[in-house]
């Protein structure tokens, strides 16, 4: 099943995954100026599969997650674009249809699991509030039961039902999180850096718990992380943003193993190599650009050492080779393609 | 100031504070200090201009002010002192005592046949008065006793928190009450008993939670590293930066203090002459409030001053809180 | 919790035994000597003088003055009041404590409740007209003048359009012919009101320990029919009328006392609720797709109640010397009234006696507000 999301082509040419993101544009409206929070992001997700988006923090990972669930601030304008969740546009429902969509069809696993957890009721009921908003238990003891079951699959003690939040540790709270992400059996769950507040050992605990569940259950899992190591552990394609936009998109070993845009390559190389190969550790020089005034040409070029004349006038085209694909003038494989039809 | 004429044609421009003496380190310092605060106070002003109720309120305070200041000139000028003194006056003129407005009395008379307008001119003075002393005696305890205490911790810490929980609980106006009972209050003893009270009560708990959070600053390390006494340290380093937090409580002491004058007057407890409060409470007295509408003018100007002075500082103190208090802030939104 | 309330309690003793120092220090630092004042006192027979003598200890040194002041407050022996006399200052105080109680525990659940609501609404809709008109209002009427604005509220509702009564506490005209006090009717009022908030606070205890998410009909259907069955038990007692009497002369106290102190509540609130709905539960609430209304009232709301609680300590001192006010001007019997009567008859013993009782209040609001609020916050309730 993963494997079949990974031999996926680009931009999702295969029959009717389970969601496709077409040309998603975001604003947001400040005193300072327009913030172009994402622009022409596009990408398709196979049912089971699960997908990786990395980038700096302000890239717009987090206002993609927030736009697929419409969780938006007032001052946010999507200016463009298509959610197709299983071919209906999400951006279209209106408010009550959108929030049978919430946690039904997609759900949140939240960044700081402490803050996404009322402090003033007790844990299972937030998990079970969730189940009895959507109707999917309709008795009392079937809703706790689906409860004490989700409690079970991640690794929770039942007796956490009556707990308060602060009487858990953060572990058991990210583990609770999940739970509840998991409540109303999603097809969708959109990790927003699950693990990053925790120490490292369970970090990893829970990151193959979140494996083992994703393939039991066979949902689809999108992770939204700055940390390359999470990337190449548990997913099996990879997106790179940067500045609103896709920049790259491929199977996780191959952008992993010839990352086509130079930004994916200096990404890689600010963290220490997991898949083996020693390369030097690099830390990527400058600041990402001012969203509310985004350079002319390619977004990278004021930080990348192989930008050209080309790349601050005009918008790179996307270039592919197999199923991976970049945004660049100058891609790093030479044999990489132009692809038509954009 | 002689050190610093000698020392560099340009001040502050070149960051020297080891090499120079004392005096002209610290008066670069200050200095820098000032620019600082010059410059907050003007983004400061920027956001209290934006909220258009506070600016209103600084308006309606300006106005009142002006009125103190009208009532001595218009006594030295046009109004004799024994038709329109605000206490000891009698408009002859009028057939009838309250009588109603009229061209020489353009807010009527009240039941003792004193000029109404008079009365309520000379009245804003002492509110302006005893606001503004009450406010002074609060924020120069509180930020003492908050500083104090946020500085030494402990037993002092203890002693200041039990004493604001005690003035706290004690309703001030019931407490007034009381005090009235046993002691000749004048507007001067009122304004510092009132000040008393705010400045051991709320007002220190606020000041001394503000401070403890400067206290915990890199500055004050390295003050005391550079070998500050403790005085100089709460009253050079602290104190300064809790003035402006004191600023917004001033004007809510204003308000409480203005309130209890008018109360206590009202009830007939206090050893003044005139106040907007006795105004009303002459009114009272002679049944002529439930009259309704009928001799609108012995309530309604002094009723109103009071509500219009009062929340204009409350207001004012809001505006003020939001420029203040970084919690509330609304620049990014 | 318990270790919590406990820590506040004996917080408590200790503050109620600086006030009854204050007191005592103040009655010592007045000009003219406690004793002579007793002494000239021309309405006290010598016998109870001799007696005040010996109760206040007057000619004994000031430090046992003291102490026995301490006793004698701890005892509840608060001498015989002038104005009254003779009954003692605690019979007179035990008569009007209910009353100060009942209109100042009304106004306050009532501003306190109208304020949250008002709150709530303008920080969920932010530039709306409500929120113009409710802050507007809100400040105008806290800052306004407290006694012209209840004169002003007499005028308008028991003058000009003659719905309510004037002021008092009752109407002689309806208690002519009544074999019962008002202090005994109003007693049953109060028992019924108590038992009812009992009633009330174990319906909500049962139906899910109060944090539980989940339906609310049973316990709303439960709360009706005991507020079914109090109602009808009045009406068949037969002082129906006397009791409708005493609620009809408390409409226009409470509903001033609410008017002027709601606004507190409100922009507490708002501000609290602006700072929680950028908290991440709020989102994941609204994540979960719940409804806006559960998003608002169940999260939002819920957590920006904390600090409005911790901040009613405030709001409840301001509306005990409100009460005073407008006591005074109701000529409503309370504690307030009894106070500026003793003030105004140089009834010192009842003076006294009433700032401490006024003080006792106020603690005791204190402690109300602070099982409130460990109820409310679990993680001081599971400490």
């Amino acid at each position: 099943m993963a494997e079949a999301g990974g031999r996926d082509s680009a931009g999702g040419g295969r029959a009717a995954p389970i969601l496709r993101v077409e040309g998603l544009a975001l604003r947001y409206l400040t005193r300072q100026g327009d913030v172009r929070a994402l622009e022409d992001v596009s990408f398709a997700l196979a049912r089971g599969e699960s997908l990786g988006l990395v980038g700096e923090s302000g890239c717009g990972k987090t206002s993609l997650a927030n736009c697929l669930m419409r969780l938006l601030p007032d001052n946010a304008r999507l200016t463009g674009g298509e959610v197709l969740l299983d071919g209906e546009d999400v951006l279209l429902l209106s408010e009550d249809e959108i929030r049978s969509v919430r946690w039904r069809r997609i759900s949140l696993v939240f960044q700081a699991a402490m803050n996404s957890l009322d402090p003033v009721y007790r844990v299972g009921q937030q998990v079970l509030e969730a189940i009895e908003a959507h109707g999917v238990e309709t008795t009392a003891t079937g809703g706790r039961e689906r409860v004490a079951r989700l409690f079970r699959l991640v690794g929770l003690d039942a007796g956490v039902f009556e707990r308060y939040p602060h009487e858990l540790s953060g572990g058991m709270r990210q583990r609770a999180v999940i739970a509840m992400a998991l409540a109303c059996d999603p097809d969708i769950v959109i990790a927003d850096e699950p693990t990053t507040a925790l120490d490292v050992i369970v970090q990893d605990r829970i990151l193959r718990e979140l494996k083992r569940i994703q393939e039991e259950l066979g949902i689809s899992i999108i992770y939204i992380t700055h940390d390359m190591a999470v990337v190449a552990e548990v997913t099996d394609r990879v997106g790179v943003m940067y500045a609103g936009r896709l920049v790259e998109l491929g199977e996780t070993a191959s952008v992993f193993g010839s990352p086509l845009h130079p930004y994916t390559e200096a990404l890689m190389s600010s963290f220490p190599s997991v898949t083996g190969a020693k390369r030097p550790l690099a830390s990527l020089a400058g600041e990402p650009p001012d969203l509310a005034d985004p350079p002319p040409g390619c977004a990278f070029h004021p930080r990348c050492a192989h930008a050209t004349a080309l790349c601050r006038e005009q918008r790179p085209p996307r270039v592919g080779l197999g199923d991976q694909w970049a945004e660049c003038w100058h891609p790093l494989a030479a044999d990489a393609v132009p692809l038509g039809g954009d | 100031m002689r050190s610093w004429s000698t020392r560099s044609p340009a001040p502050g421009a070149s960051p020297e504070p080891r090499g120079g003496g004392l005096g002209g380190g610290r008066l670069r310092l200050l200095q820098a200090r000032a620019r600082l605060a010059l410059r907050s106070f003007r983004s400061g002003m920027a956001v209290f201009l934006e909220s258009r109720l506070g600016l209103l309120s600084l308006l309606t305070i300006g106005v009142f002010a002006l009125m103190a200041v009208a009532h001595p000139i218009l006594m030295g000028t046009v109004w004799d002192a024994d038709t329109y003194d605000p206490v000891t006056g009698y408009a002859f003129d009028a057939t009838e005592q309250p009588a109603p407005p009229s061209w020489k009395h353009p807010l009527g008379t009240d039941p003792l046949g004193r000029d109404v307008l008079s009365q309520l001119l000379s009245s804003t003075r002492s509110e302006f008065a005893l606001g503004i002393t009450a406010a002074l005696v609060t924020v120069t305890i509180a930020t003492t006793v908050g500083a104090v205490s946020a500085y030494y911790g402990g037993l002092v810490d203890s002693f200041f928190m039990r004493f604001a929980d005690l003035v706290i609980a004690l309703p001030s106006i019931s407490l007034l009450i009381v005090l009235s009972a046993l002691f000749d209050l004048s507007l001067f003893y009122l304004a510092l008993v009132i000040g008393v009270l705010g400045g051991f009560g709320g007002t220190a708990i606020v000041l001394k939670s503000q401070a403890l959070s400067i206290k915990v600053k890199p500055f004050i390390e390295a003050a005391r590293m550079a070998g500050g006494g403790q005085f100089q340290i709460i009253f050079v380093h602290i104190v300064p930066n809790l003035l402006p937090l004191s600023l917004l409580y001033m004007m809510f002491t204003v308000t409480s203090a203005i309130f209890a004058e008018a109360v206590l007057s009202f009830l007939g407890l206090l050893d003044i002459r005139m106040s907007w409060g006795i105004m009303i409470h002459t009114a009272n007295a002679g049944g002529y409030l439930l009259s309704g509408t009928k001799y609108w003018w012995l309530v309604f100007p002094a009723g109103a001053s009071i509500t219009l002075l009062c929340s204009a500082f409350y207001l004012a103190g809001r505006a003020l809180d939001e420029v203040v208090n970084p919690r509330l802030s609304r620049r990014d939104g | 919790m318990a270790s919590y309330l406990a820590r506040r309690i004996a917080q408590m003793a200790l503050t109620l035994f600086l006030i009854l120092t204050v007191t005592f220090v103040l009655v010592q630092a007045q000009p003219g000597d406690y004793a002579s004042f007793y002494a000239l006192n021309p309405d006290l027979p010598p016998d109870v003088k001799e007696q005040m003598r010996a109760t206040f200890g007057l000619d004994r040194p000031v430090w046992q003055q003291y102490l026995i002041h301490m006793r004698n407050t701890v005892t509840g022996n608060f001498g015989v009041s002038f104005g009254h006399f003779p009954r003692p200052v605690l019979e007179v105080l035990a008569e009007r404590l209910p009353r100060t109680i009942v209109l100042f525990g009304t106004a306050t659940a009532a501003s306190v409740y109208i304020g949250f609501l008002l709150g709530k609404a303008i920080a969920w809709r932010r530039g709306g007209l409500l929120e113009y008109t409710a802050t507007i209002s809100g400040t105008v009427l806290f800052t306004a003048f407290t006694p012209a604005f209840a004169l002003t509220m007499i005028w308008l509702f028991a003058f000009r359009l003659g719905w309510l009564p004037v002021g008092k506490f009752l109407d002689p005209l309806v208690w002519r012919d009544a074999d019962v006090t008002s202090t005994s009717v109003f007693s049953f009022m109060l028992l019924t009101a108590v038992a009812f908030v009992g009633f009330a606070a174990l319906v909500l205890f049962i139906s899910g320990r109060g944090d539980r998410i989940g339906r609310r009909w049973p316990a709303t259907l439960a709360l009706a029919a005991g507020a079914l069955v109090a109602a009808l038990a009045w009406t068949l007692s037969g002082i129906g009328p006397l009791a409708l009497d005493i609620l009809k002369h408390m409409v226009l106290p409470v509903a001033t006392l609410t008017l002027i102190s709601f606004a507190g509540t409100m922009l507490l609130t708002r501000n609290s609720m602006l700072e929680t709905v950028r908290e991440d539960y709020v989102t994941a609430a609204r994540a979960k797709g719940l409804p806006d209304g559960q998003v608002r009232d169940r999260h939002a709301a819920r957590n920006a109640l904390l600090p409005v609680v911790t901040s009613l300590i405030y709001s409840l001192i301001f509306a005990l010397d409100g009460s005073v006010i407008v006591e005074s001007v109701f000529s409503w019997p309370g504690i307030g009234l009894t106070l500026l009567e003793a003030v105004r008859s140089e009834d010192l013993p009842l003076v006294m006696g009433a700032i401490v009782f006024i003080g006792f209040l106020s603690l005791l609001s204190h402690l109300i507000v602070d099982v409130l609020y460990a109820y409310l916050d679990p993680r001081i309730r599971y400490q």
